[in-house]
């Protein structure tokens, strides 16, 4: 699952080396935070958020292969 | 090359790491070969009565336009795609192949493993731009289509987003998998038709389910021959709907 949103997110970035993914147990749910760059926010969530809606519906697929749920948030750098 | 096929049958604990023996066992990369899953296996209760996975890899052909990047196959003479030759036919091989590679990088992170080939559309009409259509295939990937196309609507965007990044152009593609672009097409073409009858006999409007905007594209021009009736759009993705109208 990690690997899955670290890979989009690396490939459309223009600074794939700030990509962060972290993942945490949230009760019976896996939680994804995906960090990047200040200036490639936009890249990972997309008009209206479609990127990450995007990203949401794969990572479905990918934590139901394991049995599993999965959220993604994309965390804005401080 | 005369090569023969080369298929090599595995029996593992998982899919993956049947894959995996596999590819060692034959001393190649992962990209090489097409897998097939004959029985992806169960757990079984407790670890009893689970079924073991079984794979059958498959040694790529040469000769294909999906054929992987010379020097994939380690240790074998790769010849060079006649493409090369000259340098917009080999822009556009650079083009299928990195459509190829980029879905099946995907699949694979999402743990599912499949057949993915990547090829040029016959424009419709001249002056129609062609597109890349990747198809993918293997077994119970029902999963990768999801409700109301969802799912592969996703993988299309996502995938396309990538290449066009790579290849620093607008690349759209198409995803296709076991056919179900082109079933659906079918269908939806016989639907607008039944509903415009409909709508013309009854004279009352006729509203669709909500669909993603490519398929009330289809609906839209499949009718747009249609005199009787006219089709709009009305709603709010994701719950936007095709409405046929019988004109007065």
């Amino acid at each position: 699952m990690k690997e899955l949103i670290d890979y989009i997110a690396k490939s459309l970035v223009d600074d794939p080396d700030q990509v962060k993914v972290t993942q945490e147990r949230v009760g019976g749910k896996i939680r994804l935070e995906l960090h990047v760059a200040k200036d490639d926010m936009g890249r990972v969530i997309g008009k209206s958020g479609r990127v990450a809606n995007a990203m949401r519906i794969l990572l479905r697929v990918s934590a139901a292969r394991e049995g599993k749920q999965a959220s993604l948030d994309v965390i804005e750098p401080r | 090359m005369g090569q023969e096929k080369t298929t090599l049958e595995i029996i593992a604990p998982t899919v993956d790491e049947a894959v995996n023996r596999g590819v060692s066992q034959l001393g190649i990369t992962r990209d090489a070969v097409d897998v097939e899953i004959l029985d992806s296996g169960s757990k079984g209760l407790f670890g009893l009565g689970g079924r073991q996975a079984r794979v059958r890899l498959v040694l790529k052909q040469e000769s294909s336009a999906e054929v992987s990047a010379p020097g994939s196959f380690p240790g074998k003479k790769s010849t060079m795609p006649a493409a090369e030759s000259s340098t917009i036919a080999a822009n556009e091989d650079a083009v299928l192949q990195t459509s190829r590679e980029t879905v099946k990088e995907l699949l694979e992170k999402m743990k599912v493993f499949a057949t993915v080939t990547a090829h040029y559309t016959e424009p419709e009409e001249s002056g129609e731009e062609r597109q890349v259509l990747v198809d993918i295939n293997g077994d119970d990937l029902s999963i990768l289509i999801g409700r109301r196309t969802e799912t592969l609507n996703a993988l299309q965007y996502i995938a396309s987003l990538i290449v066009s990044k790579k290849l620093e152009k607008w690349v759209p593609l198409v995803i296709d998998i076991q056919g179900y672009r082109s079933r659906r097409t079918r269908q939806l073409q016989q639907l607008a038709r039944r509903m415009a009858e409909q709508a013309v006999h009854t004279g009352k409007r006729q509203t669709l389910e909500p669909m993603p905007a490519n398929e009330r594209r289809i609906i839209h021009m499949e009718l747009s021959s249609f005199d009787q009736v006219i089709t709009e759009s009305t709603g709010e993705e994701p719950n936007r709907k095709v409405t046929i109208v019988p004109k007065k």
